[in-house]
This record gives structure tokens, sequence and C-alpha cells, in this order.
């Protein structure tokens, strides 16, 4: 699929230039209208479990919704009748609810753009990437790619440590001073065997000859091709045109303080 | 003599905390495609000497090192980090730890990437190594999803493509099941008929290697050099001392020194054995064992947990010495951690005492019912050792001095007087297995699973362990032990539960086992008391006049 093989740094900066415009952008129907324009882009042309993106997406429209909740109950009261509006027998600000209405959907915008680079790109390529790409130091990249195998191992030796206090007599706290401190007992020995591993694996890395220089050749070269930019030439022209017509149709308005 | 490539000239290291030295003045030389054996017991210093090799130390240790490395005449101390690499490349004993990528391929890949080997060449190499590995199907795979043998071999793969001229193995089958070490040691000896390069290889149980390894390297509790050369002539000249600094030997050469046969050539395998001239010397059997067992103590019914165990029934008696062995993988300890109620079956029942583990009470289920875990580390709940051991004993003993009386009696027994001041973290691998082993011992249960407790122990430590056991076994104490030594369960089990795929394939006496020939089938060998017996035969029916 298209999107899984554009170059993970292209579309990381191309992620990250929209949300920089989007921030920026004030009036409620441009965030909304891109963000079924990237969903689009989103489905079409990548392929994934649907499952776990809605699970993920309907928890970040959750947020986004009590975010506006909320908005719109701590508005301020009222003045002038005229420019006030009603929902649900609550009458609130006109201006407050459309800045209410803009941050949520801003956020939403935010999160399908995040979800479109989660759910397309490989977590390994994304930083071979950043290596050869953006120049991210070797060291740096390798080290998080060694504690990415790390996560599982030390949810497995949280559970051990728990069931080996368990049988030496120690029960469960019930407390909360008795949990900080068992807590402490249980972190020592999870520091000391993450260290230890953190050590053991540093010293095979330098076995197998890393130095941490930058002068090294890659098994996977990942590189930029013209078929790359095809997505954030596509995504921006997308994002201008829909700018152009809000100021068209007089709603364009920059963040400028509002709120 | 081939060319020379590693050159150790009064090497002495010293750790910051300590004041004697880990070892000192060894001078040695390694040559090209030499196979060479370091010997000793357990914190001799022998995984420490191994980071001087290949220039990790000085540079990353905290403490001194006196006296010079060099490699291919050049000074461990001049070459860049990672650089000294390209000459001598290390296997370690962990398998987990020493990867960093996520497929094999990638791992193999990420050395050749630091050699700055050109990509075009890559592919080739990766394809090479993984064929004499026997790894070449499972290229694309997830690390994570292999077995430690594999995983083991990966270690090898990686090295073996960076084509070093020494190639440094510590400890590499300590983790793996009997066919797996068997295994890994064949793929070894093959490939050093295709490849150059010196083989120095950490090890404890020796019985694999005798044919592949010509030089012994011993080390001696204080850290001073025993021996320097041939294998057979260091264990002929030396028995004595390694049996007293409790250092394996291999099997036929236990034997023979004890049942005191002559010999012009100490026998090192049991081919050799065989072949002495009185061969009703070597009768080893063992007398009828007239072991009773007593009550059900524990009865699980068709007990299930994810996968990984299947409907399983059994029942512990009092007074039982269970083995239970298997493959990696095959679901040993998930199943005694499911009898000893550390987690929680999905389907099926488990009762002790006649009351289900559920409506036990933990505190008082575990004052009858102990678990030694696989990584010692996890159970230390205290700051010092002599707490330790302490914790338990304060429970039982109200009286402050009689509990001190048992914990420093257990300290003595378990040799670990001299650390009773030490965080426990800061023993050596071989101690905090003591330690751990020590403080469960202290308690009086009933019943105690123990995953791999003899897992890269010297043999002292490990006679000791098994005395101890023994020990309380006579006492009453039934004990469940994970274990991949065939040789223990030959000689200490009462019972066999055989494990494969989560489901119990044989629950017997060992003799009843070792009469089976499908071992194979499960990952298993025959104890080395077997195979004797086995060889003595087929050469006394071979005598017969036809």
């Amino acid at each position: 699929m298209y999107l899984h093989n554009v170059n993970p740094s292209v579309k990381a900066l191309t992620i990250v230039g929209l949300v920089f415009v989007l921030a920026f952008l004030f009036d409620p129907i441009t965030p909304l209208i891109y963000i079924f324009w990237t969903l689009l882009i989103t489905f079409s042309f990548g392929s994934f479990r649907k499952k776990y993106y809605i699970i993920y997406f309907l928890s970040f429209l959750l947020f986004a919704f009590g975010m506006l909740w909320s908005s719109i109950i701590f508005a301020d009261v009222p003045n002038d009748p005229a420019e006030q509006v009603t929902i649900l027998g609550w009458e609130v600000p006109k201006e407050d609810l459309l800045v209410a209405i803009s941050l949520s959907l801003r956020i939403l915008a935010f999160a399908t753009l995040s979800l479109l680079f989660v759910f397309t790109t490989n977590m390994v390529q994304f930083i071979l990437s950043l290596i050869q790409q953006l120049k991210l130091p070797p060291k740096l990249a390798y080290g998080i790619l060694a504690g990415y195998r790390f996560l599982p191992m030390m949810k497995d030796e949280f559970q051990h440590i728990r069931s080996a206090h368990r049988l030496r007599g120690l029960n469960e706290a019930a407390s909360f001073p008795a949990k900080l401190q068992q807590f402490q007992r249980f972190a020592i020995p999870l520091l000391a065997g993450a260290i230890r591993k953190a050590e053991r694996t540093a010293v095979a890395m330098e076995s197998k000859g890393f130095t941490g220089d930058r002068n090294r050749t890659y098994y996977r070269p990942i590189t930029i091709s013209k078929k790359d930019w095809i997505f954030p030439i596509i995504m921006f022209s997308m994002l201008g045109l829909l700018i152009a017509v809000s100021v068209k149709f007089g709603y364009f308005s920059w963040y400028s303080g509002q709120f | 003599m081939s060319k020379e490539i590693i050159r150790a000239e009064n090497l002495s290291l010293y750790y910051e905390e300590m004041e004697r030295p880990v070892f000192r003045n060894l001078s040695f030389q390694i040559h090209a495609c030499e196979n060479v054996l370091i010997l000793g017991p357990s914190g001799s210093g022998k995984s420490s000497l191994i980071q001087c090799l290949n220039g990790l130390y000085p540079r990353e240790l905290d403490g001194t090192m006196k006296g010079s490395v060099t490699v291919n005449g050049k000074s461990t101390r001049e070459f860049q980090p990672g650089a000294a690499s390209k000459h001598v490349g290390v296997v370690f004993q962990d398998p987990e730890t020493q990867f960093c990528m996520l497929t094999v391929e990638d791992e193999i890949a990420f050395g050749l990437e630091n050699l700055r080997t050109p990509v075009q060449e890559m592919e080739a190499i990766i394809n090479d190594v993984l064929h004499s590995v026997g790894l070449y199907e499972f290229k694309s795979a997830q690390i994570s999803k292999l077995s430690g043998g594999q995983k083991q071999k990966l270690a090898l793969a990686c090295i073996l493509a960076m084509e070093p001229e020494v190639i440094v193995l510590d400890e590499p089958t300590a983790n793996l099941d009997p066919v797996a070490s068997k295994d890994f040691v064949a793929t070894l000896s093959a490939l050093k008929h295709k490849r150059d390069f010196a083989l120095i290889v950490i090890e404890h149980q020796l019985d694999d290697w005798v044919t592949l390894l010509e030089r012994a390297f011993i080390l001696q509790n204080n850290g001073v050099c025993l021996y320097d050369g041939p294998f057979r002539k260091g264990m002929e000249l030396h028995a004595a001392s390694l049996q007293k600094q409790g250092i394996w030997m291999p099997f036929a050469a236990q034997t023979a020194i004890k049942k005191k046969i002559a010999f012009l050539r100490l026998p090192l395998l049991i081919e050799e054995l065989v072949n002495v001239n009185n061969p009703e010397l070597l009768n080893v059997s063992h007398p009828a064992s007239k072991h009773k067992r007593g009550d059900v103590l524990l009865e699980a019914y068709n007990v299930s947990w994810k996968k990984v165990v299947r409907s399983t029934a059994l029942q512990i008696h009092q007074h039982e010495f269970i083995a239970i062995v298997g493959a990696n993988g095959s679901g040993k300890t998930s199943l005694s951690r499911l009898l000893a109620g550390i987690s929680k079956p999905s389907k099926g029942k488990i009762s002790f005492q006649g009351k289900l583990l559920s409506q036990w009470k933990e505190r008082h289920l575990y004052e009858k019912l102990g678990y030694v875990f696989q990584n010692p580390e996890h159970q230390f709940i205290t700051d010092s050792v002599y707490e330790e051991i302490a914790f338990g004993l304060r429970i039982m003993y109200p009286d402050s001095q009689e509990a001190e009386r048992k914990t420093d009696k257990i300290l003595a027994q378990f040799h670990l007087e001299q650390w009773k001041h030490h965080h426990p973290f800061a023993l050596s691998q071989g101690q905090k297995r003591r330690l751990s082993v020590a403080a469960m011992l202290a308690n009086d249960q009933s019943l105690l699973f123990l995953d791999e407790p003899t897992f890269g122990q010297d043999a002292a430590s490990t006679d000791k362990l098994m005395e101890l056991l023994m020990d309380k076994f006579n006492k009453g104490t039934s004990i469940v032990m994970i274990t991949h030594d065939m040789n223990l369960v030959d000689q200490y089990a009462t019972r066999v539960l055989v494990v494969d795929e989560g489901r119990i394939a044989a629950d017997v006496s060992p003799a009843k086992l070792w009469v089976r020939g499908d071992l194979d089938d499960f990952q298993l060998t025959y104890p080395n008391r077997i195979e004797l017996e086995r060889m003595l035969k087929k050469r006394k029916d071979s005598y017969v006049p036809s």
C-alpha cells in the first residue's frame, strides 16, 4: 500500500508541518473537512486492522468531545442575548461555542494525522530513516531500538517479582503507605534487572563492532524517491485549497489569541 | 606452531570494591585455529577474563587492570571502542540480552553494518552463516519467537558473519535443553572444519565438549592459573585439586578416578572408559531404591493455562523427589507455577493438603509450600545476605537468638558467611543462586519447587545444593525440581515428569524412563551412567564367542 512505502522521515515531517499549519487556523470548518480528508487517505492507501484504528480514534473522539463539553460548561455567562445560542436548553455565548468547537476539531485533526502515521509506519524503518535521512546519531537510534525489545521483557519481569515476593510471605499491600513501600521493593530488583540487561546488551552491541560511528553501511538502505513527494504534495495542496475556500467564503480566521 | 593472535602478559584484574584481585598474573597466548576451554569454579573471574580479551576492559572497568593484552600485536588499550571485536567475537551467556534488532537477518546485518560491509555483499554473507548454523528458514523470523537454542545459534551466526579470528563462547549451553546443547556443539564442530577461527569456550558441563576442545586453561578459586596445556593431561595431573576446587570433570574421568581404575591415559569419553581391561569394576548401577512415598499432598485435576499447559492431571505425594524435564519452551515452568499457586489455571482445579488452592490463605499456603525462581534476583527482598536468610526464620522463631543461630548455620552450609554483609545483588551469579535456595530452605515447607536450581553452577556448588535438598527430602519434604541435567535426574529423582507441548508425556520412575527409546522426541538425552551401562553391555555381547 502506498502509505506504508512513503519514506518515514518524509511522512513524519509532512505530518509535523500539517499540524503546525492547522494549529494556526481557527475556523471550525477547515479542520472538519480536513479530518474527513485524512480519514479518506488513511483508509484508501493504508492497510491495517480497522478494529484497532477505530478503538484509538474513538478514544480521541471522546477526549475531543470532553474538551468541547467542558469549554461550554465553563463558558462565561452571556451578557448580550443577541450573541448567544441555545444548546439543549443551555444558553452559551456564540463566540465561546465557536472557539470550543474549533479547539475540539483541531485536536481531532491532529489525532487523525498522528494515527495515519502510526498505523502506516514500521517502527524499525522509521528509526532507520531517522538515522539515514535526518542524521539522528546511531548511538541514540540503536539504543531506542534495543529498548523497544525490552518493553515486553519488563512486563514479565514485574510479574515474576510480584509473585516471588508474595511467596516470601509479603502480602499484597492494602493501604497507601504500604503500597508505596511495596513499590520501592519492586522497583529495586526491576531497575537492577533493567540496568544489568541494558549493560549486557550494550556490551553485546559493542562486541559486534558497534561504535556509535555514523560511518556505517546499511542492510536496509532507506532512500527518498520521487514517489515519496506525492504524499506531502497532496496533503499540503488539500490544506491550501481548504484555506483558499475559507478565505473566499469569508470564514477564514487565524489564531490570534482567542480563548 | 600457528600464528599467535592473542597474547596476555601478567594480567591481573582488581574490582574497585574488592581487595583481592579477581585473577592475577595470567600469561598465555591464543594461536590461530586453537580450541581452548577455560575452566574454573564459579566466581573465579572467567567472564571478566573475556572482557579483557575483547578490549572492553580496561575501558569499561570499575577497577584496575594490570599487565597487558595484545591482539595481533596491538595492545587492547589502543583499540577504538568496538574495534577489537573484528578480531575477537564473543557470544554471551544470556541469549535474551545480546540482540538489539527485531528480526534474524537484521541482527546479523547489524554486525556487518558496523564493519562497513558493502550492502551488495551482505545478503550472501547472511545466507551463508544462516545455512551453516541451520537457521536459514528463520531468516525473516522475529527473534522473540525463537527458542533458546535457536537464539544461541543466532548469536553465534552474528559473530561468524563478522569473521573474527577468535570466537569466545561464555557458557553457551547453560540455558539449553540436552538435545539443543549437543546440537550446538555439533554445529560448532562442523563449523571448525569449514572455517578458520580459534575457539575459546567457558563451560561447566564438559561432557559434550571433550572431543572439540583440546587445550584447557584452568583457573583456581584464588584467581591463579592452575594449569595450561592439553586437556587430558590437565585432568590427569590435577584431578585431585580439580575435585577440591569443585570444578566439573567429564563423567568418564570422574568415574575412572572414583573407581580407582588403572589407566594409561585418563579416559575423557565414555567410549574410552568402556575399553579398560577390567570392566567389572565399572559397576555403576544404582542399588534398588527402597523409597516409599506417602499420602497425596497435592492434586491437580485437568488443569489448563492459556495454550501452554493443556488439561493436565497429576498427584504429588509426601516424600517424593520429582524431576520435571522437557524441551525448552515445553511448559515446565508454567506447570510448576500453576501447581505452586503462583498463576491461576484457566481451567481445572488444584488442591493442596485436601483444600483447594483458591481457598488457602496466601500466607498459610506459602508457609507450607516454597518456590525457588529461575532468576534468583526476583525473590530478594532485603538489603543484606544475612537479612535475606533471617527474614523467614524470624517469622518462624520469635526467639531471636534461635533465629540468629539458625541463620549462621545456613550461611555456613551454603558457603555464604564471608558475604553476609553484602547486598544480595552484589553477589556472583552462583552465589545468588545459592542464596535464593538458602532463603527458601530456611522455612520448613512440606513441598518445595525449584526452577533449574543448578544451572550455571560449578560441581562443588551443585553437589552442595543437592546434598542440602536430599537432607530436606530425607526429613520428609517433597521436592519438585525442573532441570535439564539428566544426571541429576538419574541420581536423585524418585519420579520423572516429561513435559511435551504442555502435556505430561510420561510420568514414571527414572529407571523406567531410561528403558524407553523415545527420549529424543522430547529433546532429552540419557544420563551418562546409562550410556556407560549400554556400552558395557554392547562390549560384553561382542565378546560372546559365536
